[in-house]
């Protein structure tokens, strides 16, 4: 496949930069305005949670562990 | 597939070399720098030692309005050294596996500053803050700039020898070895490792079956990338078990991509289905756990149930994350040994055959995973250590690594080839089905411990 002309990829380009500068600059930060949204967001804040968090390790903290652990870990029920 | 010149080091053999190097070096600077005082005081030290290789390796953080946020950190002060430093890290870790695999480091370098240039963009579109917390993570828009420059600009062919996806995915997933701590397993007792070691083997092997034998789908990788990532915990899971099976490109993204929509979907809908429910807050929190991929999605939604729910649902989902270590091993020996045999050649016993062919890197993977794992055990003193290095570099350099890794995959993915695999419908069929498997399958077991058998012990 050949590759398209300097003038098409320049002019691509400019269009994928404007609207990704669009969203992420101009829709995103407006949506984070609107309360279901707002509301999520002050709650995970708060909580000091991150969503997007992928393994355990990166957690702002580690989970507590529970008193009854010592317990379950002997007894068979 | 692997890069590798006639006389360079095999990728995946450097791969290890390095990745046990950069294990090493961060324990080693945390032992250096270890304190004087309280060293084996958690209360003191909750994150484990201070690393002072942590100012070497920043990433960019979240931002609301403006992407130059990102670069500030908590204190207001600029973050832009660490930052760089990260990118160097990258640039340096691929210089060395160009090295290793006998190919040009000048003809590497100029696509490497761009490839990290394109990283760190990844990177700023994970972080706003809409984006971050509906866990749309990184890996989805690590790929999507991959894929933006290669339709927008078509790859050019300079970029192409720092191009190196596979070697940064498994030179990661090493490092990422160290945060695999088997211990975490127990850190329910055993109504946790009934939920999670019963249920999730169950999920993981019925779906694949289910894809291969039902769907008829013909890619095997895919169908085991995906009932990993959807069974055991999300993009992680896809991508130690997608190495493990060698998965394409344009597989791996697909379950990533199918994998980060339906997380976001259950956060939002579990919470209150269990409160329609009315379900027990522990037994919701095991349910969550067990079921949603992504371990911050997790959290974020048992903790809109309560914190008893977020804890419990964290931790089901952390002793999930423990598992990936031997779930990759166990794909890896099943692939060796049975997916891949031809049956053209004598097989001159299984265990020969399955150690031809086997992925060393997943060695690697499972030796860091258990030497890591045996430090922690030795006392508090060694814990704080090993979570020290792990939390204070190797955490961040293994993200960046992932994060890159990811946006060669984008530039190097073939959307021809993707297009059909998600118009067909059957990897979206598999992940439903699977999944619906998964919430009924862990309710039950949830139920069955948490709501009966360790009732009693766990009433708060």
């Amino acid at each position: 496949m050949s590759a398209p002309p300097t003038g098409m990829i320049l002019l691509r380009c400019s269009l994928a930069v404007v609207a990704i500068a669009t969203i992420w600059c101009g829709l995103l930060p407006q949506l984070l305005q609107w309360a279901p949204v707002s509301s999520h967001v002050d709650l995970m804040e708060r909580r000091g949670v991150n969503p997007s968090v992928m393994y355990y390790t990166e957690l702002e903290r580690l989970p507590l562990r529970p008193p009854w652990v010592d317990q379950v870990l002997i007894l068979w029920p | 597939m692997p890069l590798r010149s006639k006389e360079g080091m095999h990728e995946d053999v450097s791969t290890v070399v390095i990745g046990i190097t950069i294990l090493v070096l961060a324990l080693a600077g945390t032992w250096i720098a270890r304190p004087v005082e309280e060293s084996g005081s958690r209360e003191r030290y909750a994150k484990g030692w201070p690393s002072p290789l942590t100012a070497t390796v920043g990433l960019p953080g979240g931002w609301a309005d403006s992407p130059i946020e990102a670069f500030r950190n908590k204190s207001g002060g600029w973050n832009l050294l660490p930052v760089a430093l990260g990118m160097g890290w990258v640039a340096l870790i691929g210089g060395l596996g160009t090295v290793l695999g006998g190919r040009s480091l000048r003809a590497y370098l100029p696509g490497a500053l761009v490839l990290v240039l394109l990283t760190v963009l990844a990177y700023l579109l994970a972080g706003q803050k809409v984006v971050k917390y509906y866990n749309l993570e990184y890996p989805l828009w690590a790929l999507a700039v991959g894929l933006l420059v290669t339709n927008v600009a078509a790859t050019p062919r300079w970029l192409t020898p720092a191009l190196l996806g596979e070697f940064f995915i498994k030179t990661g997933l090493v490092v990422f070895g160290g945060e695999v701590l088997v211990s975490r397993l127990l850190a329910l007792g055993l109504p946790g490792l009934m939920t999670s070691w019963i249920v999730t083997p169950i999920v993981l092997t019925a779906t694949y079956l289910f894809g291969v034998h039902v769907l008829r789908i013909e890619s095997k990788p895919l169908c085991m990338t995906l009932s990993a990532d959807m069974s055991v915990c999300g993009v992680s899971a896809a991508i130690a078990t997608g190495a493990a099976c060698r998965a394409k490109k344009e597989e791996l993204s697909l379950a990533i991509g199918l994998s980060l929509f339906f997380t976001m979907i259950m956060m939002i809908a579990m919470p209150p289905v269990i409160r329609w429910m009315e379900l027990d807050p522990i037994l919701g929190g095991a349910w969550i756990g067990g079921t949603i991929d992504a371990t911050g999605a997790v959290v974020a939604a048992g903790e809109s149930l309560g914190k008893e729910a977020g804890e419990v649902a964290a931790t089901v989902k952390m002793i999930q994350n423990s598992m990936i270590g031997l779930i990759a091993f166990a794909v890896a020996v099943y692939w060796a040994g049975w997916v891949d045999h031809d049956g053209s050649g004598p097989r001159v016993t299984l265990a020969g055959e399955a150690w031809r062919r086997f992925p060393t890197f997943i060695l690697g993977f499972l030796a860091m995973s258990l030497v890591c794992s045996w430090l922690h055990a030795q006392g508090p003193e060694q814990s704080l250590w090993v979570e020290g290095a792990t939390d204070g570099f190797t955490k961040h350099l293994r993200g960046w690594l992932f994060c890159t890794g990811f946006v060669c995959m984008g530039l190097q993915t073939n959307l021809r080839e993707l297009a059909p695999m998600l118009l067909s419908g059957r990897a979206v069929v598999l992940y439903v089905a699977g999944q619906a498997l998964n919430l009924v399958l862990t309710l039950a077991m949830a139920s069955l411990t948490f709501g009966w058998l360790f009732r009693k012990v766990v009433e708060p």
